[in-house]
């Protein structure tokens, strides 16, 4: 594949990821729109997911459970009920990330001595990361969560990843600005 | 007082609601069903007269709170299978018929106050979800049986 056949190529797969991208920033404006309890209104306010809490919604033990009962109208019932959750789990992880770069934003403003390779790179993980959400949200409504489940285990130590380097940045910040708040 | 001093008398508090009140009840349902009345729907606090005599009431009310809190991420964590062996525990030693109290459950949903503030709600709602479908499985168990009966 070679000249413009190759363009092409990489021009949709750049569209492509461009897309999934938009998704995964999306999503996390469904956060409140589902009636189900309860309001997702800050996401600095609850403590994170656990892994085990992504490892259970994603993996296929309750499916295998309820298909052992032998029962159209549960595993039906079954498949809802767990794509609901999984949609809502991806929603919440996309806002948290969000939020976590909203407020790295505005630390980032006040910051005198910024890394550009570090904000970059940040900048990249970030992008990674929505990308991420965008291929669970759009994987998750056509064909449920069963089998995503490393993926959604990747997205969510990946968040916490990307939290905690925000946090260390941040107290580091802090810990050069005491100085100078002194001097001042 | 220390911090220290604060945490003791809570801890203290969690003990003994654990040893006197919580082992009584049969399985975590139960548990978190009774922590959950223990909650005012005004104020969100929660009381207990025997704990906060025995303790401060803000000590009571703490522990009370940790307490709601662990079981409900205990019980959101266990399998559907597990959850439906729960909730048959709690149908069955419940002081009215099995059939009538699944009947309210699956009409007016009265688990949904039960889960403690400021739960993940990602959490909270795998936990409504699978409530809903251990209800669902004990409906179909019981209609199962009576049919073959």
């Amino acid at each position: 594949m070679t000249g413009a056949p190759l363009t092409l190529f990489a021009s949709f797969t750049l569209l492509g990821v461009l897309l999934l991208m938009v998704r995964g920033i999306f999503a996390a404006r469904g956060a409140n729109l589902e009636s189900d309890y309860p309001p997702f209104d800050n996401p600095t306010n609850y403590p994170a997911c656990s892994s085990e809490f992504v490892a259970r919604v994603f993996s296929d033990q309750d499916s295998r459970y309820v298909l052992t009962i032998n029962s159209p109208q549960l595993a039906k019932l079954f498949r809802g009920e767990r794509k609901r959750v999984a949609l809502a789990w991806v929603r919440q992880t996309s806002a948290s990330i969000q939020c976590t770069m909203l407020e790295h934003k505005q630390v980032s403003r006040t910051s005198h001595d910024l890394n550009a390779a570090i904000e970059f790179k940040l900048l990249l993980f970030y992008s990674e990361l929505m990308v991420l959400c965008g291929v669970l949200f759009v994987a998750v409504r056509a064909f449920g969560p069963l089998g995503l489940g490393r993926l959604a285990g990747y997205a969510q130590a990946h968040s916490e990843r990307l939290a905690h380097v925000h946090q260390s940045l941040k107290a580091a910040s802090s810990a050069r600005e005491l100085p100078r708040i002194g001097a001042a | 007082m220390t911090v220290a001093g604060k945490l003791v008398p809570v801890q203290a508090a969690y003990d003994d609601l654990l040893q006197r009140s919580l082992a009584k009840l049969p399985g975590d349902l139960s548990r978190l069903i009774y922590l959950a009345s223990t909650r005012d729907y005004n104020s969100g606090a929660y009381h207990h007269d025997g704990l906060a005599a025995r303790f401060r009431p803000e000590a009571a009310s703490k522990a009370l709170e940790i307490a709601h809190r662990d079981i409900f991420y205990h019980l959101a964590a266990l399998s559907l299978a597990q959850l439906v062996e729960e909730l048959e525990l709690y149908l069955n030693s419940s002081h009215e018929s099995p059939a009538d109290v699944l009947r309210m459950w699956q009409k007016l949903e009265p688990f949904r106050v039960a889960i403690p503030v400021d739960v993940n709600p990602a959490m909270a709602r795998l936990f409504l979800s699978n409530v809903r479908l251990a209800l669902a499985i004990w409906r179909h168990r019981q209609e199962h049986a009576q049919e073959s009966q």
